[in-house]
């Protein structure tokens, strides 16, 4: 394994990768009880094209979740979860737009229990029958996701704003779409993407890395194997199709999430450095120590649920706002003029180094959490970046990068606004 | 290591010196007897309080202020204790030794929190008018968005119905009719009562010694008239006539939220077996109802229990179609009986124990979980360390945790469906 120091840190990294191909990063936390292990592999709900094998192969929304839930069923009716409660601890999975990740979190028998995530995640078993009984309960999972504001109001969003990247069908897929599920497709993706070479092991914890290493290999084995080739070219528009998006549900107050639509960026350095400087544009023009955050938190339009920043998946990026508010289109206009003024104005120095100071030190808590850290980790390492870089591209940004990401995002031609209104809604004050 | 201190008659500093973290930890907390006429004045203080002081009267300079201390994370907080609400705030900071030009991040965040006690922004013997009213309308939404939640507003009607005899059912944060009421000068007054009765805890978490946090705390407080009140003691369920509730909504699943009531809360010796029980009953993915309730019968999606130790109260909650309420509701209370006749395996005993005590294991882990445990522990008056609580559970046998299940009695429950049935 090679060791980093990040001295601005306090961090050590081990990382390598593998002859199998697998991704293994390792961050030691001495000290501590607990350790978790993410097996992450770079597939997620928008991969539904992709060639292998020599073929194209076109899978139902929705597939990369479904098969994240099958992935928990073990020959001999072996129940996993059961396995690792046994040694007390918990393992789950989630699947987002462009990764699915496999994790448990334990205090003891950590090589049992990584041996256990790398063997069960490496074991496809898909029966119709039990194809068939996940239906149920994904079914139900999307009327969960129905009755949930939250989830609604985003998958509106999507929908409204996009028209030909994947990320408009919700990460679950329809009940009509889970349907077409076969366990050969199932299969097929497994094979396709559930290869050490498509996936990334990340440990934090008080563990050994070389062990870590060593376990990788016992249970991945050395080999090689082909991994699908993603169709990630869509083509997407910057302007949003419609403008709003309107529905009615049982909440207290009207929901809003307002978007603007970004060009991707690119992978590595210079897609983090523009995350990064997205991010503090988004602090300037709407966070809490901006003056638009306190007009209209003053004026009775937004309350602390306010809140957005700079979100970026695969093949596409937005800058998102959202919370509960009675004049959500006020919100919009209010964006647009303020972004308007800075692109003007720009940011004076004394603001912007109380930006980088508190978004630096913000960084620099977050190391604190190990999920957090973990997932990070994870991430970047898919976009191609070392995640505890971090500092050094912070030092590296001007104010004007920020007065030009604004100037060139926030347009009401690549806006689009997402409200759910109370079902019973009461005369507006 | 905790260490505890009465730096003054009422205020007790807890702290927890530790290297390991990149930030600190600091939180401030009134605590108050949990009552109807107070709840919404305990609930709104802190709010308004954070929102302007003498040297930063608005909000945005506030914030301008905590960001050039990188980025010091606050929040009002008012938590439920059993019998006690409290009032105050936390501070989460980074830790000095990343601070750029060697300043202490700590003592900018002590400073600060004497501003926000010692200097608020006072207009004709009240808060700021201004203020009061914006954090009003702001606590108000909060208090309506309860329902965007359909699991917990399910779950909140129970408790209000089963908790009729003591404070427990009252809502966390007040009731919205209350909060309309406050006036500035009311909440000031409200302030200075309990700046003067309230005994105060302050806990801490990092790297700087308690001698460090008790000195920089000590002339804040110092200087304040304090007559502190000793709180009536923690109480268990309070009885009362059980009741089945049914409520519809426009919604597409349905809510079921049950009441059991048992007469074993933290305080007693029998907490850790009853903990164990609600462990392989209902908390986690290897307890009964999730394995047999949802898995082996898909009878819903999400299904678990909860305990609430400082009360004796246990509560099952589960996302189920609406014409499954009566079979999901018998399975329930079947795979209960199961528990109570002794029906529980080798492996789900020692599962369970084994869940339980890594969430031990972990307290420690971080400055959040340290501060919540010993906190809780505190206040409702639970006298377990972790390590003690480990011990205890390694040790219980399965007859002690069936004796636990005996004492726990179906109570109450509420039925969130669709209107369209």
């Amino acid at each position: 394994m090679i060791k980093t120091q990040y001295p601005k840190l306090d961090e050590v990294l081990f990382r390598k990768t593998l002859s199998n191909g697998l991704d293994v990063i390792v961050l030691p936390r001495s000290g501590f009880s607990r350790k978790i292990a993410y097996f992450v592999t770079d597939f997620g709900s928008i991969h539904t094209d992709f060639t292998f094998a020599g073929k194209l192969w076109q899978t139902p929304a929705g597939i990369a979740h479904f098969l994240e839930h099958k992935m928990f069923d073990m020959p001999g009716d072996r129940d996993v979860s059961a396995e690792f409660a046994a040694w007390g601890a918990n393992t789950n999975a989630f699947t987002s737009y462009d990764m699915t990740a496999y994790y448990f979190s334990c205090t003891e028998h950590f090589d049992d229990c990584l041996r256990l995530l790398l063997e069960f995640v490496s074991t496809p078993y898909f029966t119709e029958e039990s194809v068939q009984k996940e239906l149920g309960i994904i079914d139900q999972e999307i009327g969960m996701n129905e009755d949930a504001p939250d989830s609604r109001l985003y998958d509106n969003l999507m929908a409204g704003a996009y028209t030909a990247h994947p990320i408009r069908v919700p990460i679950l897929g329809s009940r009509e779409s889970i349907r077409q599920i076969t366990p050969e497709i199932l299969h097929t993706c497994h094979r396709a993407f559930y290869t050490p070479g498509n996936m990334l092991l990340c440990v934090v914890g008080d563990v050994d890395p070389e062990s870590v290493e060593a376990i990788a290999l016992e249970v991945l084995g050395n080999e090689t194997r082909e991994v699908g080739q993603k169709i990630r070219s869509w083509d997407e528009p910057l302007a949003s199709p419609t403008e709003n998006v309107e529905t009615r549900m049982e909440v207290a107050m009207p929901m809003f999430s307002l978007m603007f639509k970004c060009d991707p960026v690119d992978r590595g350095e210079k897609g983090i450095r523009r995350e990064i400087i997205a991010e503090m544009a988004c602090e300037a023009l709407f966070g809490e120590s901006s003056q638009l955050y306190q007009q209209l938190y003053e004026d009775g339009i937004i309350d602390t649920s306010f809140g957005g920043g700079f979100e970026v998946i695969d093949g596409c990026a937005m800058l998102m706002l959202s919370g509960d508010s009675n004049f959500p289109e006020t919100i919009r206009e209010a964006v647009l003029a303020q972004a308007e003024t800075i692109a003007r104005e720009g940011v004076s120095d004394t603001d912007f180094a109380r930006m980088l100071r508190c978004a630096l030190g913000s960084r620099i808590k977050g190391l604190d959490s190990f999920d957090s850290t973990c997932f990070r980790l994870c991430a970047y390492h898919l976009s191609d970046f070392d995640y505890f870089d971090f500092p050094r591209i912070y030092e590296s940004i001007r104010p004007e990068e920020l007065q030009a990401f604004l100037a060139e995002t926030i347009r009401r031609e690549n806006s689009c606004l997402s409200v759910i209104y109370p079902t019973c809604q009461e005369e507006q004050p | 290591m905790i260490e505890t201190t009465e730096i003054l008659p009422g205020v007790k500093l807890r702290c927890f010196r530790d290297t390991r973290f990149k930030q600190g930890r600091l939180i401030f907390q009134f605590v108050r007897a949990m009552e109807e006429k107070e709840a919404a004045f305990n609930a709104l203080l802190p709010d308004v309080m954070l929102r302007a002081t003498e040297d930063h009267p608005d909000m945005r300079a506030i914030s301008q202020h905590l960001d050039s201390l990188y980025g010091v994370a606050t929040g009002a907080l008012v938590r439920r204790v059993g019998d006690y609400q409290t009032a105050g705030f936390g501070f989460s900071f980074l830790d000095d030794r990343f601070a750029l030009a060697g300043e202490s991040v700590l003592a900018g965040v002590l400073s600060f929190l004497e501003e926000l006690l010692t200097r608020p922004l006072i207009l004709d013997g009240g808060f700021h008018p201004e203020v009061v009213e914006g954090e009003k309308r702001n606590l108000i939404a909060t208090i309506e968005s309860e329902l965007n939640n359909k699991a917990a507003y399910s779950m909140g009607r129970l408790l209000r119905s089963m908790c009729r005899g003591d404070t427990f059912g009252l809502p966390r944060l007040g009731e919205k009719a209350d909060v309309a009421a406050i006036t500035p000068q009311a909440l000031y007054d409200h302030y200075q009562r309990i700046r003067r009765e309230s005994p105060i805890e302050i806990f801490y978490v990092g790297s700087a010694s308690m001698e460090a946090i008790a000195d920089l705390i000590r002339p804040i407080v110092g200087s304040w008239q304090r007559n502190p009140v000793i709180l009536p003691p923690q109480t268990g369920f309070t009885p009362v006539e059980g009741a089945d509730l049914t409520e519809t909504m426009d919604i597409a699943q349905g809510k079921l939220s049950m009441g059991f009531t048992t007469p074993i809360t933290n305080r007693d010796p029998e907490f850790p077996a009853m903990q164990v029980l609600n462990t392989l009953f209902g908390a986690g993915m290897t307890s009964k109802l999730f394995l047999n309730v949802r898995e082996k019968l898909s009878l819903c999606y999400s299904v678990g229990s909860s305990y609430y130790g400082t009360k004796g109260i246990m509560t099952v909650s589960a996302g189920i179609d609406f014409d499954r309420e009566e079979q999901t509701r018998q399975e329930i209370l079947r795979q209960l009986q199961l528990c109570r006749e002794g029906q529980i395996s080798h492996e789900e005993l020692s599962a369970a124990k084994a869940a339980l005590c890594s969430s031990l294991r972990s307290t420690h882990d971080t400055p959040a979980a340290i501060e919540g445990y010993y906190s809780t522990a505190a206040l409702s008056g639970m006298g377990l360390t972790p390590a003690r609580y480990m011990e205890e559970v390694r040790s219980l046998t399965l007859d002690q945790v069936v004796a636990a299940a005996n004492t726990v009695t179906y109570h109450s429950s509420h039925f969130l469906k669709g209107d369209n049935q």
